[in-house]
């Protein structure tokens, strides 16, 4: 438990959101795909080939594209989108007074691809395999001055990057932070992910009876957080968070959840919330068969036979590694205002150790407030974040 | 705001994990998290002295798994494909799992890739009181290949400070401390004047 502080940090809003996924452009598509229940994976002729165990996954564009810098493009469009609709907030403040931090895992792993064929790269797109680098560049064409930072840390840097982009703010150092997560579908991944023999060959069913693995997704998703007291009226905000590590295995997780188990109850804690207060929780949900079984554990140990509604949402955009934590934040945030509890994307027959009150179809609820948000990584890495409705 | 107190440092070279003996799995790994567990053993702690889900890991990879990324794409056209275990050390955090499974470290983790705030935000950690101890590691490997790609000096190191919100230490650490490098460097010099 941490200790109770005496004086609490200032609240840290959320005044913008942008994201570019395999269900279209922009935040209004990822609404759509919501409400629907709809599913971004499809075969992708890029990975029709036997060197790679499928090739269903979660493309913004299903035929690729040309561009030697594809991951810049795509952090650098939804942050635009989440530039312009905080825009007002954003304009009254220095830009030296707004940071930025970028999540990712391999950001723009093509320049690698292509510089190992000697296929032509430019010297930005080399720059940009560099995520410290990548970082910067992004914050300087997007007019944040501040303190910028590259969070890496495995399919947990999505969240990681929200609580530093939040401590930024709290710590005093800056007054807006643009958290971008991003990552991009490359050989590379699917490659890596098939010698691991993770992939589903039909793709991801997050706990589903039959699941048998992850399906590959590329995403870009952008989320401008502000000091609280710089949103007029309600806002959604970030309440706390906790973080834990497994010890456990570099590539699996615990079998008995009690990793996330403790960094959820450390984000309970962070946030001065109990279990029950929890009106809904987004599981990290791959659909491998250890992970989620592993989370419903964590789930049954923290609430016990009182379990809120829990989802997955990567049948429908896929995992999206670095950008994963960050997207679906921005899939929270929009449930949220649109009082919407998401559903399961391609979840067939619930396994028997899914929480019962996994919800399969989108559904109305009279309110969402206060809303539990998960990933877990490779290394054993642990994440939970709470939104709030200030 | 509370003190926090630098209790150990080090600095390891590639040589240093050449001569290493730290069993088998330590010679699977690759170069990055061979050097940041060494310089994690090279600090001399007594993990068992604290309990472990308050202990901390915050890791600068300078030039995040670049290195490792360019091995494990070599082997891209292998019959069979890639490696599977090199895959795993594609990943900037892969030597925080390493850390956290060697000692059993429970606590929150941290992985930023490029320049050195690790400090500083490790600071934040403890004073935030998210953790009583924390690791805070900087690991930089740029091998030939990759120092051809990115056009920066070849370099193999990994410095380390054990961090602690109570207690005395070695040194207190001081709100400009910044650069981990120099830090390690001049607490170890100290250490082996005195």
């Amino acid at each position: 438990m941490r200790e109770p502080r005496t004086t609490l940090p200032p609240p840290v809003a959320i005044a913008g959101c942008g994201a570019t996924t395999a269900v279209g452009r922009g935040v209004d598509a990822l609404r759509s795909a919501l409400r629907a229940n709809a599913t971004g994976l499809r075969p992708n002729p890029r990975f029709d080939s036997p060197r790679f165990q499928t090739s269903i996954v979660g493309a913004v564009l299903q035929n690729g594209t040309d561009s030697d810098d594809p991951a810049f493009q795509l952090a650098d469009e939804a942050l635009g989108e989440a530039r312009a609709q905080a825009c007002e907030v954003l304009s009254e403040i220095p830009a030296a007074r707004i940071g930025l931090v970028l999540s990712t895992t391999k950001a723009n792993i093509e320049a690698l691809e292509r510089l190992a064929d000697a296929r032509p790269c430019s010297k930005t797109a080399r720059r940009h395999l560099q995520g410290n680098l990548f970082a910067a560049d992004l914050a300087s064409a997007h007019g944040a001055h501040g303190p910028v930072q590259c969070v890496s840390v495995a399919c947990v840097s999505g969240l990681v990057a929200i609580q530093q982009g939040t401590k930024l703010i709290q710590r005093g150092v800056a007054d807006a932070v643009l958290v971008v997560g991003v990552d991009c579908l490359s050989s590379f991944v699917v490659a890596g992910f098939t010698a691991l023999k993770a992939l589903d060959p039909i793709g991801c069913r997050p706990f589903d009876r039959d699941r048998c693995g992850l399906s590959p997704g590329e995403a870009g998703a952008a989320i401008v957080l502000v000091r609280g007291d710089r949103v007029p009226g309600s806002s959604i905000q970030i309440r706390g968070w906790g973080g834990s590590n497994d010890a456990n295995h570099l590539t699996g997780p615990s079998r008995d959840g009690s990793g996330l188990t403790q960094a959820i109850r450390r984000a309970l804690d962070a946030a001065g919330l109990q279990p029950d207060d929890i009106e809904y929780v987004n599981a990290h949900g791959t659909g491998t068969p250890y992970n989620d079984a592993m989370e419903s554990q964590a789930m049954r140990t923290v609430f016990g036979k009182q379990c809120p509604p829990v989802s997955g949402v990567k049948g429908m955009l896929g995992h999206t590694l670095g950008a994963a934590g960050v997207v679906e934040t921005v899939l929270c945030v929009v449930a949220m205002q649109e009082r919407l509890l998401p559903g399961t994307p391609r979840l067939n027959i619930a396994a028997e150790s899914a929480p019962a009150s996994l919800v399969r179809e989108s559904r109305s609820v009279a309110q969402l407030n206060h809303v539990l948000k998960l990933n877990t990584g490779f290394g054993g890495v642990n994440g939970a974040l709470i939104l709030s409705h200030g | 705001m509370d003190k926090i107190f630098i209790s150990a440092a080090s600095h390891v070279t590639e040589a240093d994990v050449r001569a290493a003996r730290l069993g088998t799995r330590f010679g699977r790994l690759d170069l990055a998290c061979q050097l940041a567990l060494l310089a994690v053993e090279s600090l001399g702690i007594n993990f068992d002295a604290q309990p472990r889900d308050r202990i901390g890991i915050c890791l600068a990879a300078r030039a995040g798994s670049l290195a490792t990324d360019l091995e494990y794409w070599r082997d891209r056209d292998a019959v069979g494909g890639p490696s599977p275990t090199l895959f795993a050390y594609t990943l900037p955090s892969a030597a925080i799992g390493e850390i956290a499974i060697r000692h059993r470290l429970t606590g929150p983790n941290l992985c930023l890739v490029g320049e050195d705030v690790v400090v500083s935000e490790a600071r934040d950690l403890l004073q935030r009181g998210e953790a009583e101890s924390c690791l805070c590691i900087s690991c930089n490997v740029v091998t030939p290949a990759l120092a051809e790609m990115i056009q920066s000096p070849v370099a193999a190191g990994a410095s380390a400070l054990f961090l602690q919100r109570c207690g005395g230490g070695l040194r207190e650490l001081l709100e400009n401390d910044r650069d981990i490098e120099s830090l390690c460097a001049l607490v170890c010099a100290r250490n082996s004047t005195n």
